[in-house]
């Protein structure tokens, strides 16, 4: 009789969801523990993906259909790994333990806090939003509305917030912020055809498949203006309308502009509990906090600590597409790891 | 001569002001200066960046670089953990050193700081002091100021402060071994040696502007009027 193998996924996301049909598919027997009470993570706050303008909800609704075989353990956070007898202990916060041949790390990442950029008003102003709130409101089916109810008619998107900002410690590029403020540009043109959106960029990073041609229907159909800038501060006139200072950095040029509402575009960070299930393994973050890979060129998916492997967002900040590849590349290195002889 | 580049990099604050710049222009955006004068914080970083002499050597001899106020707003901004009021401060530094500041308007207005400010610190521990203030050269202190001046002592006693005085008290009367020991740290500090580069680079501009005495030596009383009244449309 051949007793199946385990494997623990931390995390219940698009990257764990996928490699865990992966690896069921293998033949292994998989377990999940998501901290939430229902899976999909992340994506279940986002509205419609870049570059196609398809639904999350499409995407979640895959996971309801592969869900065979599947043990999910929800409200279960898991607080430690800890490597024995060739297999792995893994304890939740109540200290329940758990015992798998190998582990996933798929613990994804958390977004920003907008409010450590003091200068920038959120939720110290009621017309700043960051681009987490803006997929709510556009999930929600709603135009976009002002704190008074209005509906603007001049809206500033923010690039880089807590991206490439050494002020808040994260020096590094969050990738997806670009590409979704084009997508939320022309989201808010075709809600309000007669608001003005603005894009205040640094550099635009848009280096996916489709994602020029985004940028270019955004100038061209929807007018969506582009100011390469870096934002200094906004300010609350007496109104709640929004006073923003830039400097147009093509022009060479100190630029004041009034707009009715502002949407900072949030980067991603490591989760706070990375450095948790490093305490008793290999496991290492790397300089951004994020799991360090075993190889950045060859293995990526590999952790620090022989058994752990790593998918998804807990990596680096990722696409949803980026994600789901790298979910299968995980899967099949854990695969890999089961048939080895280290393993046996 | 050495490379500006070099002298730039041989300064230790160029190590702290500029790690590297992307050209966002926060500092810029958040400059008070950058609103009022035709001033713009990054493209100095970015030419101290580039190590473009010509520019730097530009830099050094315009207005430009007197411009900013050093509140070091640009500091509290930056992405990147640069300090352009630092790297400006370094290039003033340079243009006094070099003595290009005589090519500029606000560059020249240094000769002024040092007769005022400069010698005030060390005659009386005071950068500004009651009586150096003199009502004729100080329009902007308006009309009550002359007659401030000219009852300073009852003025000063009247609010509480100690004009020139022994013991505590605002505008009291420094000791001669503090005086000493300020002497002291503006020798050891280049600091009386920086005043005497820009007396004489000074000196140099009067003679070419044709501010000379019978003797044929500049006359730096005419100097003193002339930018005191130089008009900033050039």
């Amino acid at each position: 009789m051949n007793i199946k193998k385990q494997v623990a996924i931390i995390g219940g996301g698009i990257a764990g969801l996928e490699a865990a049909s992966v690896l069921i598919k293998q033949g292994l027997s998989v377990t999940i523990f998501e901290k939430q009470n229902r899976e999909g993570g992340m994506l279940n706050h986002w509205s419609k993906l870049f570059p196609d303008f398809a639904s999350s909800n499409q995407i979640l609704d895959q996971y309801k259909v592969k869900r065979n075989n599947l043990n999910v353990f929800y409200n279960t956070q898991i607080s430690s790994i800890k490597p024995k007898d060739n297999k792995f202990e893994i304890s939740d916060n109540c200290n329940l333990k758990f015992y798998a041949d190998s582990v996933l790390l798929s613990t994804g990442y958390k977004v920003f806090d907008a409010t450590l950029k003091e200068e920038y008003g959120y939720g110290l102003f009621y017309n700043v939003i960051t681009s987490v709130d803006f997929e709510r409101i556009h999930k929600s089916g709603e135009l976009l509305k002002t704190a008074s109810g209005k509906q603007p008619k001049r809206v500033a998107i923010i690039h880089c917030v807590g991206s490439r900002d050494a002020k808040v410690g994260n020096t590094y590029c969050s990738k997806v912020c670009c590409i979704t403020g084009v997508k939320q540009a022309i989201e808010i043109n075709k809600m309000l055809p007669d608001c003005e959106v603005f894009n205040f960029y640094m550099d635009l990073r848009l280096y996916g498949s489709k994602y020029d041609a985004l940028y270019l229907e955004a100038q061209k159909r929807h007018k969506i203006q582009f100011i390469r800038g870096r934002l200094s501060e906004v300010s609350e006139k007496e109104d709640m309308s929004l006073q923003i200072k830039a400097e147009d950095t093509l022009q060479g040029r100190p630029l004041r502009m009034n707009v009715d509402m502002v949407i900072l575009l949030v980067g991603m960070e490591a989760d706070e509990l990375n450095p948790d299930l490093c305490k008793q393994t290999n496991l290492q973050l790397d300089e951004n906090r994020f799991f360090k890979s075993k190889n950045m060129q060859t293995s990526r998916c590999g952790s620090t600590q022989i058994g752990v492997f790593l998918s998804g967002c807990c990596i680096c900040p990722m696409t949803v597409n980026e994600t789901l590849d790298n979910a299968r590349s995980a899967a099949f290195e854990v695969v890999n790891y089961l048939n080895s002889d280290a393993h046996e | 001569m050495k490379s500006l580049t070099h002298l730039l990099n041989k300064d230790v604050r160029l190590k702290e002001g500029l790690n590297a710049c992307m050209n966002c222009g926060i500092c810029t955006a958040i400059c008070p200066a950058a609103e009022y004068f035709e001033y713009d914080p990054r493209t100095i970083v970015n030419a101290v960046q580039s190590h473009n002499e010509e520019m730097i050597q530009k830099l050094i001899e315009s207005d430009t670089i007197w411009m900013c106020g050093q509140c070091m707003s640009c500091k509290t901004r930056c992405p990147r953990n640069n300090c352009p009021g630092l790297i400006i401060n370094i290039l003033r530094k340079i243009s006094q050193e070099t003595g290009a500041f005589i090519k500029s308007r606000l560059g020249r207005q240094q000769f002024l700081l040092v007769k005022t400010i400069g010698a005030n610190i060390l005659k009386y521990g005071y950068c500004v002091n009651p009586h150096s203030v003199i009502p004729s050269g100080h329009p902007e202190q308006g009309p009550v100021w002359e007659w401030i001046y000219e009852n300073k002592e009852k003025v000063y006693e009247r609010v509480g402060a100690n004009l020139d005085k022994e013991g505590a008290g605002a505008m009291r009367k420094i000791d001669q071994e503090d005086l000493n020991d300020l002497d002291y740290i503006f020798t050891e500090s280049g600091g009386k040696l920086l005043f005497q580069t820009i007396e004489k680079y000074s000196m140099k501009k009067a003679f070419e502007l044709g501010f000379t005495d019978s003797k044929g030596n500049p006359d730096m009383e005419r100097y003193i009027d002339y930018l005191q009244n130089e008009d900033d449309e050039e």
